[in-house]
């Protein structure tokens, strides 16, 4: 192998040592499928790593300042975001960053869904790629606490209550969580080495697997392709393409860090710095998570206080935890895409889920609450009506997909003719 | 000697109730069971499980005297029962109400008058407020064992009754003349001696200086029927300290107790003050729109002085005091300091004019404002200077110099602190600029109060801080403007390059795939 040609030049150099020449003769075999679908969904996983590599370069200097501690970690992001030059690009663009990479990958994980690239052989890059969604929405939240601010402290405080519903062991995993009843320094303690050490190692290494397996089987064709069709080269062009995306996405992440240097204002996505925590202090009115959690805090106020014998949080848990765990499992669910049949039934899970999170997000911003000309419980009213209209129009175009594609099943051969 | 029998009668009737207390805990004796199971004309116990765990609560002690009470069929009523066990009470005032005879007589609704009996249910409007019990069993008095018998006379622990009581009261028009009250309170309240065993740090020259007020004039020498007495401000039975909310005479409540009587038009008739102008009835309204009244009533600050901190509460405007302005001084000292060494100190004590009062007023004290020296209408150095110095044209040159200097540093600490917040949204570093903000912002404080020393150089002395911290904010603000054009340049100089090497990027991606 590694007589095959790379001669006297600095691949040579490598070949001879390290037997480089399969992987160069792989990569310049590798394709990327091409079809009648948008090549568009096949570089959102790499804009994902892209926004991920960029969380640890800003990480790591954002690290060389830091200082975790109850005395410590508010002024130390005070003084970097003031003082240290160019500490507020990178305090910018690491927010900015997390967000936009958080953005990414759940587009990217309902593309996968919608095409149905998790069809066998594909399985368990699925769920390497649903172990790592659950791991970023980790880091955002771990990650949250560490300015040790009043925004953050409180909505750590009512964001870790919410295991307390878990059953038997919900208190015990409460103190674990925290470090004791409370959100005290303990908690920064343990929530700043799970957002520097043990997360990104495990993100590490599962990014690993996840890319192995992609390309190991390469990317997914399109649906019901029984022969490979023909491929755009993955190196160069594919590659500089993606190049010249994440060139785009850093230039988007600039000009947001510059201009919107903390964020939009939405409630969830808004990381000025404000006032230190005082965990002696009242918790005031309008706590909200960021966004992507807005949903599930959004579910637990629609639960009533009990229900069915369990406590309204309790259910809400559950309900979550089974619409996740069937989320996690579609790969084997869908038993039509495996045979390489269109599944509209599991599509319409799909867009069933995008609307039921859009619409408690949406819900949760109360869009248009701050308005003070605007009474607040006629903005409930107008929010609840929107919210039953979508879930009944939702419901109705469901229902109306699924007994066509039944009718269409049933019916004989002759009658389709 | 009665009164301390007043006193010592509980003590002594505790310990015979210890000892007819010894009999097997926790057997509910026939009669007092019979109390408890009895039921309403609904079929509903009388006596509800809230009053039942109270009792059950009692300690030993209190529930021999309870039985003991029962047993003498003082108690003989279930509704009886329950309104005494309805209170609640901490265990050393049920002690004190259990051995007193004369409250558990007055508490029985078969036995007493609706003039006579004590309730816990007062009928709005119709019950006098003395027969409210619960205000009767909080009463500062009751807490330290002065009850009925404290000022009725009479024996608490007979159970007969013996019409020795109010016989320390005028026989016949003591509603009239109520003179007596006050020689009748200050029995315990003027004796030094005596008040020190229950509450050393109370003054005991009320009476004294209520003799000297206008008020103690009308009662005392005038025998003016209108003029308050002790119980006027302190209420009759209820009466609580003065630090207590619910007290007539807590600060809050201070205003609305003596503008009772004061706001009172026909009360007032004929009244005049020391100055002879007829007696004004809008003090209230005018404290109530006041910054001390806004202060005290809407915000709850305790810090803002109430009618009593001014005019003092039993020495109410004593005799030889025309103006209470002095008293401004007690909170505003640096003011009164600098008026007291300026010019216009002689001027005002000539014309005998109250200090403070001649240009903030008296009860309507609005917020001060610069325009108070400007040269338009709001002016107020102008119409005092137009009437009685116009020849001192200095003197309005000064007060617009004031002016204007005060004007400046308002505006430019109000634009700065917009355009921080703008810079701050922007995300630049405006902690400095806040910090001259606020040295500009003491500085224009300072300034306001050296008004009052009417004197140029003392004024300028306590702005120079403000106007060097203009400045400094001026340079700050354009320092943090730089900064922002350096990043948005630093921006558009990195976009700039990342284009063309996306340019290149580009071209090679199509001359590879040609």
């Amino acid at each position: 192998m590694s007589d095959s040609g790379h001669g006297q030049g600095w691949l040579g150099w490598l070949d001879r040592r390290y037997q480089i020449t399969p992987l160069i003769e792989f990569l310049r075999h590798k394709e990327v499928p091409k079809g009648p679908h948008s090549m568009v969904w096949y570089y959102l996983g790499g804009m994902t790593m892209f926004f991920f590599l960029v969380q640890v370069v800003t990480g790591v200097l954002l690290l060389m300042y830091y200082q975790p501690g109850e005395a410590t970690a508010y002024e130390s992001i005070r003084y970097l975001t003031t003082k240290v030059p160019f500490g507020w690009l990178m305090r910018s663009v690491h927010c900015w960053s997390a967000h936009l990479m958080i953005i990414s990958l759940v587009t990217h994980m309902f593309s996968t869904m919608m095409l149905k690239a998790y069809r066998p052989p594909r399985e368990l890059t699925w769920v390497t790629g649903y172990i790592l969604f659950a791991l970023t929405l980790g880091f955002g939240f771990s990650g949250y606490l560490l300015p040790w601010n009043k925004l953050a402290f409180f909505a750590t405080s009512v964001g870790t209550d919410l295991v307390k519903s878990v059953p038997l062991i919900g208190n015990w995993l409460l103190q674990v969580l925290r470090g004791g009843p409370d959100v005290t320094a303990n908690t920064l303690y343990r929530f700043f080495a799970l957002h520097v050490v043990i997360l990104p190692l495990a993100f590490v290494s599962l990014i690993g697997v996840h890319l192995l397996f992609v390309q190991r089987q390469g990317m997914a064709p399109p649906l019901g392709a029984k022969v490979a069709p023909r491929g755009m080269r993955f190196f160069p062009s594919f590659a500089l393409r993606d190049l010249l995306l994440w060139l785009v996405c850093f230039m988007v992440l600039l000009v947001l860090a510059v201009f919107v240097p903390y964020g939009p204002g939405i409630p969830g996505m808004d990381w000025e710095l404000g006032q230190k925590a005082d965990p002696l202090a009242p918790a005031f009115p309008g706590i909200k998570p960021e966004w992507y959690f807005l949903w599930e805090y959004q579910l637990l106020k629609e639960f009533p206080p009990h229900l069915f014998g369990l406590e309204g949080p309790q259910l809400c848990l559950l309900v979550v935890s089974l619409l996740l765990g069937i989320w996690a499992i579609i790969p084997w669910l869908d038993r039509q895409a495996q045979r390489e049949q269109p599944s509209p039934g599991f599509s319409d899970f799909g867009w069933g889920a995008i609307l039921f999170l859009t619409f408690l997000t949406l819900k949760a911003w109360d869009i248009g609450a701050m308005e003070p000309a605007t009474s607040g419980s006629s903005l409930k009213v107008i929010s609840r009506t929107c919210a039953w209209w979508t879930i009944g129009a939702g419901a109705v175009i469901i229902g109306i997909r699924w007994l066509l594609q039944s009718s269409r099943q049933s019916s004989p051969p002759s009658a389709s003719r | 000697m009665r009164i301390i029998s007043s006193f010592l009668c509980p003590v002594l009737c505790v310990s015979l109730a210890a000892v007819a207390a010894d009999e097997k805990p926790g057997v509910i004796p026939e009669k007092l069971a019979g109390l408890f199971a009895a039921q309403g004309k609904d079929g509903k116990p009388t006596i509800t499980p809230e009053q039942r765990t109270y009792f059950d609560g009692l300690n030993d002690r209190l529930k021999a005297l309870l039985i003991k009470t029962v047993e003498a069929e003082v108690i003989t009523r279930p509704e009886h029962l329950g309104t005494i066990l309805a209170l609640g009470l901490r265990p050393q005032k049920m002690e004190i109400l259990l051995q007193d005879n004369c409250i558990l007589c007055h508490t029985d609704p078969e036995v007493q008058k609706p003039e006579t009996l004590l309730t816990l249910s007062p009928a709005p409007g119709k019950t006098p407020s003395h027969l409210n019990l619960q205000d009767f069993v909080d009463d500062v008095h009751f807490l330290r064992g002065l009850s009925c018998a404290g000022c009725h006379g009479g024996d608490p622990g007979s159970d007969k009754l013996e019409h020795s009581f109010v016989k320390e009261w005028p026989s016949a028009g003591r509603d009239k003349d109520r003179g007596w009250i006050l020689s009748f309170c200050a029995r315990c309240h003027s004796d030094s001696t005596f008040m020190n065993r229950f509450n050393p740090a109370l003054p005991t020259d009320q009476l004294a200086k209520y003799k000297d007020s206008p008020h103690g004039k009308f009662l005392l020498e005038a025998r003016d029927a209108r003029a308050p007495d002790c119980l006027s401000c302190h209420g009759v039975h209820g009466i609580r300290s003065a630090k207590n909310p619910l007290s007539k005479v807590y600060r809050k409540r201070v205003p609305e107790t003596c503008g009772a009587c004061h706001s009172d038009a026909k009360r007032m008739a004929g009244l005049t003050l020391s100055d002879g102008s007829p007696m004004p009835t809008n003090q209230l309204a005018e404290y109530r729109a006041s910054v001390h009244g806004r202060a005290l009533l809407e915000r709850g600050d305790l810090g803002a002085p109430a009618c009593n901190n001014c005019h003092g509460n039993h020495a109410a405007m004593p005799t030889g005091l025309s103006s209470v302005s002095q008293s401004c001084s007690l909170c505003h000292a640096g003011n009164a300091s600098l008026f007291d060494g300026s010019k216009h100190k002689q001027a005002f004590e000539e014309h005998k004019w109250p200090q403070c009062a001649k240009c903030h007023g008296n009860h309507v004290i609005a917020k001060t404002h610069d325009s108070m020296l400007a040269a338009g209408q709001e002016s107020l150095c102008n119409k005092c200077h137009q009437q009685y110095a116009k020849d001192n044209p200095e003197c309005n040159a000064t007060a617009t110099y004031f002016y204007t200097s005060l004007a400046q540093m308002d505006q430019v600490w109000n634009e700065f602190g917009v355009t921080a917040d703008r810079l701050a949204m922007k995300g630049l570093d405006v902690d400095p600029i806040h910090d001259k903000l606020n040295e500009l912002a003491d500085s224009l404080k300072q300034a306001r109060s050296h008004i009052h020393s009417f004197s140029k150089n003392d004024f300028q002395r306590a702005a120079d801080p403000g106007e060097k911290a203009v400045l400094g904010i001026s340079r700050l603000v354009e320092e943090a403007k730089a900064e922002y054009r350096f990043r948005q340049l630093g921006l558009v100089t990195t976009i700039a390059l990342m284009g063309l090497v996306m340019l290149a990027l580009y071209v090679k991606l199509r001359r590879l795939e040609r």
